[in-house]
Parts: C-alpha cells; structure tokens; sequence
C-alpha cells in the first residue's frame, strides 16, 4: 500500500560567507534527523560548485543531478541517491557543469513541493553570497538556520543574511555556531555564544565546537555524527533533535573545564552543544 | 559574560572584535559609513549652534536589537 501523502519542512542552510561549515551542518544534521527515524533529503543548490555529496560520502553513487530532473531529462526518484547506511536518508546532487542562473525560484518551488509530500525534511544546502543562488535556495524554504563561526566577517555576513531572509518575510530563523573554542572565550581571545547573539538577535539552535574530528570525517566521507565519541557530531545531534522540536539544553561554555568536567562531556551528550 | 574580559582590562581581542563589530552592524544595517556619520555631526552642530550655544555633540550609530539607532547627546551650556 502507498505511504499517506506527508508534509514535510523544508529549511534552508545558509550564512552569506563561505567555508562556515553549510555542508558540513546540512551533512550531520539530515543525518542526525535520519538517525530519528524521519525520512529526509539533503538537495544541494550550489549549481557549479558542489559539495555535499562528497561530504555525505555519496559521490560515487550519483548518477543524475537537479538540472537534469528540473529540464526532464530523468526523474525527480531517478536523481535521489539513497544513503547506504539510513535508508530513510536522500541526497539531490547539484549539477557540476552548469551555473546557478540555469535554475528559477518557481522550479524549485514546484521541486520542494513534490519532495514535500514524500519527505519529513527538506533540508536546502545554499551556495555562499546573496545572488541568485540564495534567491533560489531560500525560495521555497519554510524555515531557514545561519550557519556562522565566531568570527567578525562571518557574524557581518551571517547579519547580512538574516537582513535578507527577514525582508523575505521569514518568521522561524535559527542560529548555528560553528566551530567555537571554549578555552578561546575563556581567554578573552573569541567572541562567545552570548556575544553572537547579542549582535544577531535570533535564536540559537546549535553550538558545535571545533574537532578535529570534522576534517578526518570529510576525508573518509563518514559524517561525523557517526563518531559517538565526538563533540561536534553530538551536537549536530541535539540540532537534529531541536529540529524536531526536542528540548535539549545547551553546553554550558562558562563552567570552569577541569579534566573530570571534559571526561563527563565525552560521555553524556545532555550536555553539548 | 563580560566579567572575564574587564578582569584583563577592555583590551582583549573578544571585546576589541565586539565592538568594531557593534559599529559596523549598525552602518551594514542602514547602508552608511563612518565617513557619513562625521559629515553629519558637523552638519548637526551647525543646525542647533544658529539657536543656542552647545559643546561638542556626540554622535552615535548603536543598535537595539537588529535596529540600528541614532543617538544624538548634546550637553546644553549653563550661565
């Protein structure tokens, strides 16, 4: 019997600046929702520029892209690469060969409200900047999460951004931090989480600590939410949780950090970001 | 929050980044410069100097929340 028509989310992962950690968060956190049973794609908007498949460690299952599914040239179901380790995770590739202007806002809200009906999540991968690719990305998306580092040039894109996306009438904007270093805060040498929302005034949904970890996992494509012992991918975790409206609390960054303290954080995710 | 940094004094680099930041959010957000601003407080002196007399206004752009806001204090001069 066909599964009854669902009506999925669809939310935008962007930041204005490049290299904050959009596919990395877009990777771990469809991930992370799969991990909950949701059914999930991951469809990458940056046309020209792809990532997200090698990141999700797909790219050699991908046959067809979204240009070819938007001209016709194969099916929306033909496009979908299937995750071998969830089989309720998806992943539309973006086109290599081809530019962001290939695409329109209307072809993408008539692809999202397909996928709506056959998905939980729909989560966008958005190219860097504010030109057509942003417009495109955030065209059909219900909600939308900034990606930001604890950095001055990417808090101003990331205000940048948020200008936009709020002039686009978005009501259900979320922050992510990435890549914060808690002992940095500490020493007066990083902007802290409070600093970040201070200036940005939206809610935060995400706090992930700088690891390591995160470039081995890009090099071997296992995402790092598949490491249990990792920080980063326990809190892409408690994303994917808040995404399901999960009340998870935060890692408290102003707590003194003995060893014990760093052993228990290695050990309950409770407390991650 | 801020305690760590005033125990260090106002110069660790996080306060440094929060307040260049805090000045330049607020120009991003309504599309001017500094350069702008200067040229104005000149011109707002000028304005209220033709009335009464004043010492030097301050002149700022800060933000509440995501609204930027002009914050003009002028000390009035006493008999």
């Amino acid at each position: 019997m066909k599964e009854p028509a669902k009506n999925g989310q669809v939310i935008v992962i962007t930041s204005g600046k490049g290299g904050v950690g959009k596919t990395t968060t877009v990777t771990n956190v469809s991930m992370g929702l799969a991990k909950l049973g949701c059914k999930v794609v991951a469809m990458d908007l940056d046309i020209g520029l792809k990532k997200l498949d090698l990141i999700m460690g797909l790219e050699n299952r991908v046959i067809y892209d979204i240009v070819q599914v938007i001209e016709g040239e194969c099916t929306l179901k033909q496009a979908l690469v299937k995750d071998r380790r969830f089989p309720n995770l998806f992943m539309l590739p973006a086109a290599q060969t081809r530019n962001k202007d290939d695409i329109t806002e209307d072809q993408i809200k008539k692809l999202c409200a397909e996928l709506k009906k056959d998905f939980d999540f729909i989560l966008i991968d958005c190219p860097a900047g504010i030109e057509q690719g942003f417009r495109n990305a955030i065209a059909a998306a219900d909600g939308a999460v900034v990606v930001t580092n604890p950095e001055i040039s990417a808090v101003r894109d990331a205000d940048r951004i948020i200008g936009m996306l709020e002039s686009a009438q978005f009501k259900d904007i979320k922050l992510v931090v990435n890549r914060i270093r808690p002992e940095m805060v500490r020493d007066g040498d990083m902007l802290s989480i409070d600093d970040l929302l201070n200036h940005l005034c939206i809610d935060l949904i995400g706090i992930v600590p700088e690891d390591d970890g995160v470039v081995i996992s890009t090099n071997t494509g296992e995402p790092i939410i598949l490491n249990q012992r990792s920080l980063a991918g326990r809190a892409f975790q408690n994303i994917a949780r808040r995404f399901t409206k999960e009340e998870v609390p935060f890692l408290n960054l102003n707590r003194n950090d003995s060893f014990w303290d760093r052993i228990k954080n290695a050990f309950f995710s409770k407390q991650v970001g | 929050m801020l305690d760590f940094a005033r125990k260090k004094g106002s110069a660790t680099s996080r306060s440094k980044a929060n307040d260049r930041l805090h000045t330049v959010l607020a120009h991003d957000r309504i599309g001017t410069s500094s350069g702008v601003m200067e040229q104005m407080k000149k011109e707002v002196i000028q304005v209220i100097r033709k009335h009464i007399d004043v010492d030097e206004p301050e002149v700022n752009l800060t933000s509440r929340g995501r609204q930027s806001v002009l914050d003009i204090n002028i000390p009035l001069k006493g008999r």
